[in-house]
């Protein structure tokens, strides 16, 4: 049986197709992530497969319970971690952990003994009696994680796990996520494309409310991607040969002050060789390993972040 | 037991809140002292009074244009000859009491005995009496040329009464106090909501009673300490609570208790706190129709009839009935009345909340 699954699944607002139609199977303990941009229908899918929102067709289910007929059952299994790290700030991590804990029928021993396993993974026992709202975004995070987790649940969600978080604070956090791997379903929901290419089993690209890419990180540079990239330091590089490249070449744009050329079938040497009788003095010249931004400006024609 | 825990979490949500809770339990001070002030040091205008005349004799004739004469009363017309037709007057609401000069009253005064003269009003507006027996005691003291004390039996309870304009206001003003707790309750629900933390919650197994239930539990101690400061800050000021006191408590806790109802409604249907402060627009002009601070007595039928709708103008008629010295037998429909509603308001936030669930 499978973890989630979902069969055309599609919700409309007011006439504004949000969600359109999504097919998903996630495995057991697999790690699955939604990449897709602000506004492509990552969190409106995860709402209903929480039970928050009603689809207006097709249907989901979660370790077999539909959604819509038995949001009950549903919501026993499963863990939740929204986008917005809300938390009761006036009360402290024990507190806000037993809240949730007991909501899902654990005992007083039982939320004791898995917040402070949870709080201790999380690195959070130090501040454990403070309240929450003196907190940093970080640790507001990973204590909504542990929130999540409280009830041991076999289908986690994660909406936007790292959002606004410093660099460290969202390596801290994929580390723990990272942990669940295997142990947990985990649905997480990004639109940072290093946190879906370090973290995920298997990747859905999302875009305007479809999944119009599916597959683990490497499947999905490799078999979709046909072009090959290199990325070249120059100095000299003039309008005429810039004109002469693009036309030559599918994708021509500049990255940190660096030349990016992509291709189907490029050729490294006939790239070097051409800048060199141009007059272009090549400092460096390297081939770019594809990522899941190219695949997913090539499949839908625009950057993640646009 | 989920509810108990949501309860538990909101209970700690506002007694960490120290605006909150200083807005909660400052306001029954605060609305006590200020009215109970006012009613202390108020000055009335004329007090329009009703004068059976059963002696109809030329002494007890001048000592009605003698009244007449005084600055704080204004006779109404016609003098009743008969006590049963004002006394059918006054139990139609036609007027708000009278003043009864037996028969033989100047035989007594030319005979120099004991002249008794009668107070008789209704008892929703005690005041009335206390405020006019010493009135006609001076009155008749300098007309008739006797020292006091002037025999003037008030026909009512109230004789223990300290202050009645304290006692005729204040149930009325707990009522209007506890009326906030409507958008207290509306407000913290509103609030969750719009912080996500209800959308968080909703990803639980609890069920909507839990949620209604674990909203409104923190407000009971809330409710129970606001009252007995309403009452303590009262008494201390002038309240005399003549009948029983528990009565009076039982009938506040119930108007709590719909207030809070009625803010789990209005929690469940807005969506951000901001919102949640409209329900003043309809909690001041119910307060105002439901007699919290004056007399709803010339109000016209068609408002009377809203207001006796709702549950507030039964808590202040009951409990002002309670406290000026009515027994239970006397208030037992408006406690009906409050039950029936605080049952109905928590069933419908019930059901608007198991609508919110789930967009």
């Amino acid at each position: 049986m499978n973890a989630v699954q979902t069969s055309k699944l599609t919700k409309e607002f007011d006439g504004l197709v949000a969600v359109n139609g999504i097919d998903l199977e996630i495995n057991q303990g697999e790690l699955f992530s939604l990449l897709g941009p602000n506004g492509a229908g990552k969190t409106t899918t995860i709402r209903m497969l929480c039970c928050l929102l009603k689809p207006t067709g097709g249907t989901a289910s979660i370790l077999g319970y539909d959604i819509a007929k038995e949001p009950f059952k549903v919501k026993k299994l499963i863990g939740v971690s929204p986008q917005d790290t809300v938390l009761s700030e006036r009360l402290n991590c024990w507190e806000n952990l037993a809240l949730i804990g007991k909501v899902h029928g654990l005992s007083s021993d039982e939320v004791k003994e898995r917040s402070k396993e949870l709080l201790e993974t999380m690195g959070l026992m130090e501040r454990a009696k403070d309240r929450v709202r003196k907190f940093s975004g970080g640790m507001k995070r990973r204590l909504s994680i542990a929130m999540a987790l409280i009830s041991d649940p076999q289908v986690l969600f994660l909406d936007e796990p790292t959002l606004g978080l410093d660099p460290q604070a969202r390596r801290t956090i994929w580390e723990y996520i990272a942990e669940l791997k295997g142990k947990k379903t985990t649905l997480l929901t990004t639109h940072y494309m290093e946190e879906a290419d370090f973290l995920s089993d298997r990747i859905g690209i999302i875009d305007e409310g479809r999944v119009v890419a599916l597959g683990t990180s490497q499947e999905l540079k490799t078999s979709l991607l046909e072009m090959r990239s290199m990325v070249v330091s120059t100095e000299n590089l003039t309008a005429e040969v810039m004109e002469d490249l693009r036309n030559k070449y599918s994708r021509l744009e500049m990255v940190k002050e660096k030349l990016r050329i992509s291709h189907k079938d490029l050729d490294f040497k006939e790239i070097v060789d051409y800048l060199h009788s141009r007059g272009v003095t090549v400092y460096s010249a390297a081939l770019d390993q594809p990522t899941l931004e190219d695949v997913f400006i090539q499949i839908t024609g625009k950057r993640l972040r646009d | 037991m989920k509810f108990w825990e949501i309860g538990k979490r909101n209970l700690k949500e506002i007694y960490r809140n120290p605006v909150l809770l200083g807005f909660l339990l400052g306001m029954p001070v605060a609305f006590m002292l200020v009215f109970c002030a006012a009613a202390g040091g108020g000055q009335a205008s004329p007090i329009a009074m009703s004068i059976v005349d059963e002696d109809r004799s030329q002494t007890s004739s001048a000592f009605i244009q003698y009244i007449g004469s005084v600055d704080a009363i204004e006779l109404n017309e016609p003098i009743y000859s008969e006590e049963s037709q004002a006394q059918e007057d006054l139990d139609e609401g036609k007027i708000s009491f009278y003043l009864l000069i037996p028969s033989g009253f100047q035989a007594a005064q030319q005979a120099q005995q004991t002249i008794n003269l009668e107070l008789a009003y209704k008892g929703a507006a005690p005041m009335i009496g206390l405020q006019l027996k010493p009135i006609i005691e001076a009155v008749g003291s300098e007309f008739l040329g006797v020292a006091p004390p002037f025999n003037v039996e008030l026909k009512g309870t109230e004789s223990k009464i300290k202050n009645p304009a304290v006692n005729f206001y204040a149930p009325g003003i707990v009522v209007f106090g506890l009326m906030i707790l409507i958008s207290t309750a509306a407000e913290i629900i509103a609030g969750d909501r719009e912080k996500g933390f209800l959308a968080r919650m909703f990803t639980t197994p609890a069920r909507p009673w839990d949620f209604i239930l674990g909203y409104s539990l923190p407000f009971i101690p809330v409710l129970i300490i606001s009252t007995l400061i309403y009452l303590g800050v009262g008494m201390a000021l002038g309240l005399t609570v003549v009948g029983n006191l528990g009565h009076a408590f039982l009938i506040f806790f119930l108007i709590g208790l719909c207030a809070i109802g009625i803010g789990m409604i209005v929690g469940s249907l807005v969506k951000s706190e901001s919102q949640a402060g409209v329900s003043w627009i309809f909690i001041v002009p119910i307060a105002m129709i439901s007699g919290t601070m004056f007399t709803v007595e010339y109000m016209p039928s068609a408002l009377r009839s809203v207001a006796g709708a709702l549950p507030f103008i039964h808590a202040v008629d009951a409990s002002r009935a309670v406290i000026n010295g009515s027994s239970f037998s006397a208030i037992i429909l408006d406690l009906y009345w409050l039950i029936g509603w605080a049952v109905v308001l928590f069933a419908v936030g019930i059901v608007l909340f198991r609508r919110t669930m789930v967009s």
